[in-house]
C-alpha cells in the first residue's frame, strides 16, 4: 500500500510537469500581451517595454519557464498583471464564495440522486422507471443556460422567491439567501446525470450474486437495499464524486457571473479576459494538482472499501 | 453518424434473411433486431433521422435557404399571439433627438481650402453632367493629378472623389431605390431582432448545431480510437507515453483548456469550433480503447492473424477494431450530445459560429436578453429544438446501447 | 482586519471631530458597475469603474460644476481657478488649508492636512518608471525637467522625488506652480482629472507593493472612504467623518434641474453616510436587480433599454413607481477605422480613398441605431461629442448610408466582380476585408451588421475575433484592417478627441495608423490657439479631411440613461464626473415615492 502510494506520488512529477508545459506553451503563444492595455490609453514603446521588462515578458522564454517552476515550488505566483494583488490573496478569497455553494449542491446532489437511484432500482423496469429516466433524460437535454435565463426571471424576479443576484457577508446569509437559487439551479442540472448514473452502479450490485444470497437468508428486501447495496454501489459512487470535484470549481462560472457570486469561475474569466497570466497559471497549476491528487484518493478510497480491487 | 451506422444495418439485415445458408446472424443483425424491438428507440430513431433529414434538406438549400432576410418586422411576435400584441410593436425610435431634427445643413460654415485628392471625381458622379458609362472611370481616376477639378466642387473642394460622387448620384433615381421591402407584422413562430424568421432560423441553426456535434464526435472519437489503440495494443512505453499525455490532458481543467485551444485557433469558422471541442474531448474514449485492446489482443483470433503474418495496423484496424467498434459508436453518440450541449457554451464565451452562420448556440445567447424584454420566442424555439434533438440522440444512445451489449440491458448512463 | 481598524478611528473620530458631519450613516445608496473594478492607486488604474471610486476617495485640484453645462470646472481643493501666465505656460495654484487625509496608523502625527507638495508628488508619480502608470502621457512632455527626472529614474531605478524641478515648485506649504515647456490651455483640464488626485507619500511607501503602488489601501481627503473591498464583487464606502463638507448651493437655468434644486438648496453635504456598489456583469440580472429594488443607480446599457425606455422616456410602469431616469449623450464617439498602413484598405490613392468610402457608404448607421444600440444612440455627424468645448451641433456629415453610390464608385474606380459574384481588386487579385471585433454580443452584432455592408457592395467579409488585449496591441502596431473604436473624453476639449489622427500618435492612439500631411498641420496650428471660432475652424477643416479621405467612418454618441430609484433625491447624471454621491440625498422613507423595496415590478 505504502509502495503504491509513493509510486503514484511519484508519478505525479512528470504529469506535473507536463501540465506546467502545456499551460505555458499555450497561454504563452496566445494569452496576449497585456503591456498595450496596462500601458494606458496613450502609450509609447517606451513605457511598453518598460511594462514588459517589469512583468518578465521580454525575458526568453526558458528563463520564464523557470521562473513558472519556481513559482510552483514556493507555490508564490506573485502579484496579477491587471490590479497588482497577491495571486495567492485572489484565489483564498475566490475559494469561499464557490464551496458555499458547491459543498452543500455536492451533498444535496448526492443525497437527492442516491435516494431517488435506490429508489427507481427497486422498481426497475416499471413504468415509473423508465418515466423517472426519460424525464431524467429530458433535463439532461436543456441547456444550463437556459435553466439559468428562465430560473433566474421566474423565480428571482416574478415570483420573488430569491433574490436576484448578490453576495453578502455572512456565511449564513450567503448560503441561505444568495445561494439558494443556484443551488437548486446546480441541483436540477446535476441530479439528472447523477441519477442516471447512479442507477445503473445500483442496479450492478443488484445483480450481483451477495445479494441473491442475502434474499434467500431472508433478509427484508429493504435491509438488502439499504444496507448491502448501497454501501457497495457507494464505490464508485464516491470515487465518481470525487474525480469530478476539482472540475466543478470552475464549471461553475455561469452560475458565478449570472448570480454574481464572487467565486473561482468568475475569476477564471476575467482573467482570460485581462491576460492576466500570473492568476491562469496559478488556477491551472492548483486544479490540476487537486485533480490528481483526488484521482490518486478515488483510487485508495476504492481499495481501502472493497478489497477486491487490485491496485497495479 | 450513428444513423448511418444503423441505416447501413438496415440494408443489411434483409440480406441476412434471404441468404438461406447464412450461419449465424452476426453482431450487428442481432443488434438491429433488438433495436427495433425498443419502443422508445425506435421512436428516438425517428425523431433523429427527422433531424438529421432537415439538417441535410437545409445543407442543400431546399429549406430555410433565406434565414436571413429580414421578412418581418424587428421581434416579429410569433402569429399565434398575433391578437395579443398591439399592432404598432416596433415603437417608432425617434428619442426626441436635438442633433437630428434641423434639416441639413452646408457641411460646413467655414470655408474650406482642403484639397480633396479625389474630389473630381466625385463631383463628376454627383453631377452627372459629364460623359458617363465605362469609359469615364478609367480616364477619370487615375489621370486626374492631385490638383481637383475645382470648378464643380465649390464647398466640396476637400473630397478628392467629389466629381465621381456627383455623377454617380445623378446617374442614381431610377433602378437602385424604389423597392421598400414589405415587412410582415408578424411571423410562425416570431421574428429576431432583425426581424428574421426564428423558424428558420431555427431549421438552419440545426443544421450547424447537428454538424457540430457530429464532426466533433467523430473527431473526439476517432482521437480517442486511435491512441487508445496504440496505446493498449503496444503497451510497454507507448502506454506510458499515452497514459502520461492523457493524464496531463485531463488534469487541466476543462474551461481553461477550451479557452487556451479557441485562442489558438482564432475564429475562422465552424470547423474552429468542430476542433476545439474535437481536440478537447477525445480522453474519456482513450481511456475506454485502451481498455478493450488490451483486452482483445491477447484473444485468440488476434494470435491467428499474429501466425498469419499480419501487420500490426492490419491486426489494430482491420482485426481488433471490428469487434470494439460497437463501444466506438456509443461513445460518439454519447459525444454528440455532449458537444451539441457545449456548443451553447462556446457561444456564450464568444467562440461561437461566424457572423454568416446560426446554430442554436448563438440563438440562445442572442436570446439571453429577450426573455426579460417579453420575446421569448426565440429563447423557446432554439431551447425546444435542442432539448428535442438532445432527448431523441440520449435515449437513442440508451437503446443502441442495449441492442449492442445486452448484458447491460436497463442500464443508462455513464 | 483594515475595516477593523477603520471602526476603531472611525468611532474615535466621530468623539473629537470638530466637522459634525452631515453624512447619516443610515442613508445608504446602491450602485451597480457592470465590470469589475481593479483597484484604487490614481496613478495605478484607467478603468472606469475604479475611477468611480476613487473619485469619492481623493481629491483633485479642481472639479466641475455639479449641475453647469457644457461642464465648468471650479476649484475643489484649491482656493480658485489657477492663475494662468507666461502665454498658458505657468500655472499657479494655492490649496485651501485645513483640509485633513483620513486618519491612518501611517501618519505619525495624529491629523495630516494637504499641502501643495501632495499634488506635485502625485503628477511626479505618474512619470516614475516604477509605476508604470497608464497616465503617464497626461505629464509627459509637458513639465519642465520632469521627463528629464524620469529618464534619470530609468538609468539609476529610482525615481528622485526630492529633486527640485523648476516645472514643479511649492513656493510655500499651500503653493503649487507648474511651469509648462509649451503653451498648454488643457492643463486646467488634467487637474480636475483623478490621475493627479492627491495621495500622501508616506503612505504609498508604507503600502506600496513590488510596482509602487497602493492599491488597496487609498488614503484620501475625499467625502469617502474604503470601509469594504471583496475585489470583482461588492465595494462598500463610508463617510469620511473628517470631510469638511459644503453646502448644496448649485445653479443651472435648465428648467427641468428646478425640481432638483428645490429639493437640495442648502442642505449640508454629503448627506449619503453609506455607498455599496456591487459589480454584476450579466445584463439579465442586472435589470432584475433594479427591478427587484436591490439597487438604486443602474447605468442602463443598450440591451437593455427597450425594455424600460420608450422613445427616450421612461415606460409608463416605471414612471408611476417613482423611478426616475437621468439622461445624456455620453462626451465620446464611436467610429470605424480602417489601417491607413494596410496594404488593401489603406493608403491615400484615389481607389484606395474610393474602397474606404465606398464601405463608408455602404455601413447602415441607422439600423446600428435601431436595432444594436436599440435606440439608445444617434449618428455622430462631427469628430467631437456634445458636451465638449469645440462642438459643433449645427454640422452635418455629407456621410451617408447609400449602398447604390457606393457600388458605383466601386464600379468607377475598377473594382470589377468576378465570376464568383465577389469583387476584385483593381489588378484583378481577390480580395477580403478583415473587421477585427472582440468575442461579446456587442461585437458580434456589429459583425453582422458590417457583414450585410459589405455584402451589399460585393466585398467579402472575414470577422478576426480576438480578446481586447491581443486586438489592442496588434492596433498599435498597424496589424489589423478595421476595426471599430471608441473614445470618450478625459476632459471636456475638442483637443482630446481631434489627436486621435495626429500622424505622430501612430502607434499611441491614432488607432488608423494615418498620417495625413493636411491634417498634421492643421492639428498642429490648433494646439497653439485658445478655444474659440479660429479654433473651430480648423476643426472643421480637419474633418472635412476625415470625410474626403475616409480614415474613419464616425459611426454613433451614444446615450447614457441612468435609472434613479425614487429613495434618491438630487440625482442628475454628470458627463464628465463619474459618481455624484456626494451631491444626493436619500429620501426619509414616507417621503417621496414608495421605496421601491419590496414592490416587484411586472414588466409585460
Amino acid at each position: 500500500m505504502t509502495a503504491y502510494i509513493v509510486r503514484r506520488l511519484w508519478q505525479m512529477i512528470p504529469t506535473m510537469l507536463g501540465v506546467v508545459v502545456l499551460v505555458f506553451v499555450l497561454f504563452n503563444w496566445v494569452g496576449g500581451d497585456p503591456a498595450y492595455v496596462l500601458a494606458g490609453k496613450i502609450s509609447n514603446q517606451e513605457q511598453i517595454d518598460n511594462i514588459r521588462r517589469q512583468l518578465g515578458v521580454d525575458q526568453p522564454y526558458y528563463v520564464q519557464l523557470g521562473i513558472f517552476l519556481k513559482q510552483i515550488v514556493t507555490a508564490d505566483f506573485g502579484a496579477s498583471w491587471s490590479t497588482n494583488e497577491r495571486v495567492s490573496h485572489i484565489l483564498l478569497t475566490r475559494l469561499g464564495p464557490s464551496l458555499t455553494v458547491l459543498v452543500p449542491l455536492t451533498i444535496l446532489s448526492t443525497l437527492i440522486s442516491i435516494g431517488l437511484a435506490l429508489a427507481v432500482a427497486y422498481v426497475r423496469g416499471s413504468l415509473t422507471d423508465r418515466l423517472v429516466m426519460i424525464v431524467c433524460t429530458v433535463g439532461l437535454s436543456i441547456s444550463i443556460l437556459v435553466y439559468i435565463i428562465v430560473f433566474q426571471y421566474v423565480f428571482a424576479y416574478k415570483l420573488g422567491w430569491f433574490p436576484v443576484q448578490g453576495w453578502g457577508d455572512g456565511f449564513a446569509q450567503n448560503l441561505f439567501v444568495y445561494a439558494s437559487l443556484p443551488i437548486l439551479i446546480g441541483l436540477v442540472v446535476s441530479i439528472a446525470p447523477d441519477l442516471r448514473l447512479y442507477r445503473t452502479f445500483v442496479l450492478d450490485e443488484i445483480n450481483q450474486d451477495y445479494v441473491r444470497t442475502a434474499r434467500a437468508k431472508g433478509l427484508s428486501e429493504n435491509r438488502i437495499m439499504w444496507i448491502h447495496v448501497l454501501r457497495n454501489a457507494s464505490i464508485p459512487i464516491i470515487t465518481n464524486l470525487m474525480a469530478g470535484l476539482p472540475g466543478l470549481l470552475l464549471g461553475s462560472f455561469l452560475i458565478e457571473r449570472f448570480f454574481s457570486i464572487p467565486g473561482i469561475g468568475r475569476e477564471v474569466i476575467l482573467a482570460v479576459e485581462r491576460s492576466d497570466f500570473p492568476v491562469i497559471k496559478a488556477i491551472t497549476v492548483y486544479v490540476a494538482f487537486a485533480t490528481i491528487l483526488t484521482n490518486l484518493l478515488a483510487d485508495l478510497t476504492y481499495k481501502a472499501v472493497d478489497p477486491r480491487v487490485q491496485l497495479k | 453518424m450513428a444513423t448511418h451506422a444503423a441505416a447501413l444495418n438496415e440494408r443489411r439485415a434483409p440480406t441476412a434473411r434471404e441468404v438461406p445458408h447464412a450461419v449465424s446472424p452476426g453482431l450487428w443483425t442481432l443488434a438491429w433486431r433488438r433495436l427495433r424491438a425498443d419502443r422508445v428507440g425506435m421512436v428516438s430513431l425517428v425523431i433523429v433521422a427527422a433531424f438529421i433529414v432537415m439538417m441535410i434538406l437545409s445543407a442543400s438549400g431546399l429549406i430555410a435557404a433565406d434565414w436571413n432576410r429580414e421578412v418581418g418586422i424587428n421581434y416579429a411576435p410569433p402569429s399565434f399571439l398575433a391578437g395579443d400584441v398591439p399592432a404598432g410593436a416596433p415603437a417608432a425610435p425617434g428619442a426626441s433627438t436635438p442633433l437630428a431634427t434641423e434639416s441639413a445643413q452646408p457641411a460646413s460654415q467655414y470655408k474650406s481650402n482642403i484639397v480633396d485628392p479625389i474630389g473630381d471625381v466625385i463631383a463628376k458622379l454627383k453631377g452627372g453632367k459629364s460623359e458617363k458609362g465605362e469609359s469615364q472611370p478609367g480616364a477619370a481616376a487615375p489621370a486626374s493629378s492631385s490638383a481637383p477639378a475645382a470648378a464643380e466642387s465649390s464647398d466640396e473642394s476637400v473630397d478628392p472623389l467629389a466629381a465621381v460622387m456627383a455623377d454617380i448620384r445623378a446617374g442614381k433615381g431610377v433602378g437602385a431605390e424604389a423597392k421598400p421591402v414589405e415587412r410582415k407584422a408578424t411571423l410562425p413562430f416570431g421574428g429576431d431582432k432583425w426581424g428574421r424568421d426564428v423558424l428558420k432560423k431555427t431549421i438552419k441553426g440545426s443544421e450547424t448545431s447537428i454538424f457540430v456535434g457530429l464532426a466533433a464526435a467523430a473527431l473526439a472519437t476517432f482521437l480517442g480510437t486511435v491512441f487508445g489503440a496504440l496505446a493498449g495494443y503496444f503497451g510497454k512505453w507507448v502506454d506510458d507515453a499515452f497514459n502520461w499525455f492523457y493524464s496531463v490532458f485531463s488534469s487541466i481543467p476543462y474551461l481553461l483548456l477550451i479557452l487556451a485551444v479557441a485562442a489558438v485557433l482564432q475564429q475562422k469558422g465552424i470547423m474552429t469550433i468542430v476542433l476545439i471541442l474535437g481536440l478537447t474531448g477525445w480522453a474519456g474514449t482513450f481511456r475506454l480503447m485502451r481498455a478493450e485492446y488490451l483486452k482483445h489482443k491477447a484473444r485468440e483470433y488476434v494470435q491467428a492473424a499474429d501466425a498469419i503474418g499480419a501487420s500490426s495496423t492490419r491486426r489494430m484496424f482491420i482485426h481488433i477494431f471490428p469487434n470494439v467498434s460497437h463501444v466506438v459508436l456509443v461513445q460518439m453518440s454519447i459525444y454528440t450530445v455532449g458537444f451539441i450541449k457545449a456548443e451553447v457554451i462556446l457561444s456564450f464565451l464568444g467562440f461561437g459560429v461566424p457572423v454568416d452562420v446560426v446554430s442554436w448556440g448563438s440563438m440562445l445567447n442572442e436570446a439571453q436578453n429577450e426573455l426579460i424584454l417579453g420575446k421569448w420566442w426565440q429563447l423557446v424555439a432554439a431551447g425546444t429544438a435542442m432539448a428535442v434533438l438532445v432527448t431523441a440522440f440520449s435515449l437513442f444512445t440508451d437503446a443502441l446501447r442495449d441492442a449492442l451489449d445486452p448484458k447491460l440491458k436497463g442500464r443508462v448512463g455513464a | 482586519m483594515r475595516g477593523w481598524i477603520a471602526i476603531v478611528f472611525s468611532a474615535a473620530l466621530v468623539c473629537v471631530s470638530p466637522h459634525a458631519p452631515a453624512a447619516d450613516m443610515t442613508k445608504v445608496v446602491r450602485q451597480v458597475f457592470p465590470a469589475a473594478e481593479t483597484g484604487f492607486d490614481p496613478a495605478g488604474v484607467q478603468d472606469l469603474y475604479s475611477a468611480t471610486i476613487e473619485q469619492a476617495l481623493f481629491e483633485t485640484l479642481l472639479t466641475y460644476d455639479y449641475l453647469a453645462r457644457p461642464s465648468k470646472l471650479v476649484p475643489l481643493t484649491a482656493e480658485s481657478l489657477p492663475a494662468i501666465t507666461d502665454n498658458g505656460k505657468t500655472y499657479t495654484l494655492h490649496v485651501k488649508k485645513g483640509i485633513y487625509f483620513i486618519d491612518d496608523p501611517v501618519f505619525k502625527v495624529r491629523k495630516r492636512e494637504l499641502t501643495a507638495a501632495d499634488y506635485a508628488y502625485s503628477l511626479k508619480r505618474l512619470i516614475d518608471p516604477k509605476i508604470r502608470s497608464p497616465w503617464a502621457w497626461l505629464v509627459e512632455g509637458k513639465i519642465v525637467g520632469l521627463d528629464e527626472l524620469a529618464g534619470q529614474a530609468k538609468k539609476t531605478g529610482k525615481f528622485d522625488y526630492d529633486a527640485k524641478i523648476p516645472g514643479l515648485e511649492t513656493p510655500d506649504r499651500y503653493t503649487l506652480v507648474i511651469r509648462l515647456k509649451d503653451t498648454d490651455y488643457n492643463l486646467s483640464y488634467i487637474l480636475a482629472h483623478e490621475p493627479t488626485s492627491a495621495v500622501a507619500r508616506e503612505v504609498i511607501e508604507a503600502y506600496a507593493d513590488t510596482a509602487g503602488r497602493a492599491m488597496a489601501n487609498p488614503v484620501g481627503t475625499g467625502a469617502y472612504r474604503l470601509q469594504q473591498w471583496v475585489r470583482s464583487s461588492r465595494v462598500v464606502l463610508e463617510a469620511n467623518p473628517g470631510y469638511r463638507g459644503f453646502t448644496w448651493d448649485f445653479t443651472s437655468s435648465d428648467p427641468a434641474d428646478q425640481k432638483l434644486i428645490a429639493e437640495m438648496k442648502g442642505k449640508k453635504m454629503p448627506q449619503v453616510g453609506r455607498v455599496e456598489v456591487s459589480i454584476i456583469e450579466e445584463d439579465q440580472a442586472r435589470l432584475l436587480a433594479f427591478q427587484s429594488g436591490e439597487l438604486d443607480l443602474m447605468d442602463l446599457g443598450g440591451p437593455l433599454a427597450p425594455n424600460v425606455l420608450d422613445a427616450g422616456k421612461l415606460k409608463p410602469e416605471f414612471a408611476k413607481k417613482g423611478i426616475k431616469l437621468s439622461r445624456i449623450i455620453d462626451p465620446a464617439i464611436i467610429y470605424h477605422y480602417w489601417n491607413l498602413q494596410d496594404p488593401i484598405v489603406g493608403g491615400m490613392s484615389k481607389d484606395k480613398i474610393a474602397l474606404r468610402r465606398a464601405m463608408a457608404m455602404a455601413y447602415n448607421v441607422d439600423e446600428e441605431v435601431k436595432v444594436v444600440r436599440n435606440d439608445q444612440a444617434i449618428e455622430a455627424q462631427y469628430p467631437i461629442p456634445p458636451g465638449v468645448v469645440g462642438y459643433d451641433a449645427s454640422y452635418r456629415s455629407p456621410v451617408e448610408h447609400d449602398v447604390a453610390t457606393a457600388n458605383k464608385l466601386l464600379d468607377a474606380f475598377g473594382y470589377k466582380k468576378g465570376a464568383d459574384g465577389w469583387r476584385n481588386l483593381p489588378d484583378g487579385k481577390p480580395f477580403t476585408i478583415r473587421y477585427a471585433s472582440r468575442p461579446d454580443s456587442l461585437g458580434r452584432q456589429q459583425d453582422e451588421l458590417w457583414k450585410k455592408a459589405l455584402d451589399s457592395i460585393g466585398i467579402r467579409m472575414e470577422v478576426q475575433k480576438d480578446k481586447f488585449p491581443e486586438l489592442l496591441k496588434l492596433e498599435r502596431q498597424c496589424k489589423l484592417m478595421m476595426r471599430t473604436a471608441s473614445w470618450i473624453a478625459d476632459w471636456p476639449d475638442a483637443e482630446n478627441f481631434m489627436q486621435l489622427l495626429y500622424g505622430p500618435n501612430t502607434g499611441q492612439n491614432n488607432n488608423a495608423c494615418a498620417r495625413i500631411p493636411e491634417y498634421d498641420k492643421l492639428y498642429e496650428q490648433s494646439l497653439r490657439i485658445p478655444p474659440g471660432p479660429a479654433r473651430d475652424k480648423l476643426y472643421h477643416e480637419m474633418t472635412k479631411i476625415i470625410e474626403a479621405y475616409a480614415p474613419w467612418r464616425l459611426d454613433v454618441l451614444t446615450y447614457r440613461n441612468m435609472l434613479v430609484s425614487p429613495r434618491v433625491e438630487g440625482y442628475r447624471k454628470h458627463p464628465i464626473l463619474h459618481n455624484e454621491w456626494a451631491y444626493i440625498d436619500i429620501a426619509p422613507k414616507g417621503r417621496g415615492a414608495a421605496p421601491a423595496t419590496g414592490s416587484r415590478g411586472t414588466p409585460d
